[in-house]
């Protein structure tokens, strides 16, 4: 900052890095969907770099950004309130996802193993937006119930009866499919 | 435990969040209940495969990419405050917070506030304060440094966890106001000191923050 004074693009970015890779992972967990994920990513930077005086002032950043980032992803759905949750094509899926399922120890177990996973996304698909963002933030991204909470301001025993809810319907869905014959 | 009860801490008991005493009692439960049991077996399996997902699901972003879109947000983010954190314009400084004063000497103008004694400054455990920090400067100064030493148990907001920070900054002639935002981690306060370094000279200010 030599010369410049306290540069507020370095505060910025000191207070941001620890929590960008998490926050780009919530981006990608909400819009499933890469150029998604970096357009909402890009759009709460943007927004919070003018929010910096509060972002200081906040004990944990990381809850903070992460509850802009669903404010502002509900917004985005508000806005085009039509517009249903994009899915992932499988040609969207990222190559070395595919390989690192596939994997060359036990070709048949692998094969089985990925059939299963689409399934799954197929599974996910199905649910609403509500259960299937429960699931993804709490199963897959490990949040904790109060976690959830501070991000969407619901209830904790809403979202525990919505994860409950939401873990039955997949569960009942894979059965559906045979995903989980023999159980 | 009958099978609805089962059902009920079905979550907790995948989830590890059980009391031992309760997850002995599903546990003797599903040994003896094969409905309860294949019930049990499922929400395994779709644990297991909702983590082989999840690892292999999110792309990456590349380090480029979160470089832009730091770049991007600074250059295009609408700014709340001064780009830079000096304030000129000494009256919205003081409506902020609380002002203090660094003076005199060679390159400092004399204090228009003597500071015979330590000031104190009394701030609320883990609610920010913010503090104003005014250096009075005859001449524009380039290349000084501004150093400040925390006690433990007091934090400056952005900058957790460290004790002692400096920058290298500049001064206009005439006030320059640096805002600080002082948070209480402990209950035990304690004397901040803050170091203005130009050249060979420097000037120092201490202030006590007692934490209620």
């Amino acid at each position: 900052m030599r010369g410049s004074g306290i540069n507020q693009s370095e505060v910025f970015e000191r207070v941001l890095r620890p929590h960008m890779e998490r926050l780009y992972r919530l981006a990608f967990r909400l819009t499933r969907n890469k150029s998604e994920a970096e357009d909402l990513f890009q759009d709460v930077l943007t927004k919070t770099f003018g929010q910096l005086d509060d972002l200081l002032t906040v004990r944990d950043a990381g809850s903070w950004l992460n509850r802009v980032l669903y404010n502002r992803f509900i917004d985005n759905k508000r806005r085009y309130a039509r517009q249903r949750l994009v899915t992932v094509a499988e040609a969207n899926l990222p190559q070395q996802s595919i390989e690192a399922l596939a994997g060359n120890s036990d070709p048949v177990r692998d094969i089985e193993r990925l059939d299963n996973i689409m399934r799954l996304k197929s599974a996910l698909d199905l649910l609403s937006d509500e259960h299937r963002t429960v699931i993804l933030l709490h199963d897959i991204e490990g949040y904790k119930l109060s976690e959830i909470q501070k991000l969407t301001g619901d209830p904790i025993g809403t979202i525990k009866s919505r994860l409950h809810r939401a873990r039955a319907r997949l569960r009942e869905l894979l059965q559906e499919s045979g995903t989980f014959s023999g159980s | 435990m009958n099978c609805k009860t089962v059902n009920d801490k079905l979550d907790d008991y995948i989830d590890g969040a059980l009391s031992t005493a309760d997850t002995s009692t599903v546990s003797e439960h599903i040994t003896h209940c094969g409905d309860c049991r294949s019930i049990v077996n499922a929400a395994r399996k779709l644990q297991d495969l909702l983590k082989a997902y999840g690892d292999t699901d999110v792309p990456t972003a590349t380090a480029a990419f979160y470089d832009s879109a730091l770049l991007n947000a600074s250059r295009n983010g609408t700014r709340a405050q001064h780009r830079n954190l000096w304030l000129k314009g000494f009256g919205s400084a003081v409506a902020a917070g609380m002002a203090l004063w660094i003076v005199s000497g060679l390159f400092f103008k004399t204090p228009e506030v003597p500071a015979a004694a330590i000031p104190v400054v009394t701030i609320a455990l883990e609610e920010p304060h913010t503090i104003n920090l005014v250096f009075s400067s005859a001449i524009d100064l380039l290349d000084a440094t501004l150093t400040v030493i925390l006690p433990t148990g007091i934090e400056i907001a952005g900058f957790e966890g460290q004790r002692k920070i400096s920058w290298e900054t500049s001064l206009t002639a005439g006030r320059n106001v640096l805002r600080l935002r002082l948070i209480a981690t402990s209950p035990q306060g304690g004397e901040i000191l803050a170091t203005l370094r130009h050249g060979d000279d420097d000037r120092s200010f201490r202030w006590q923050v007692n934490v209620i």
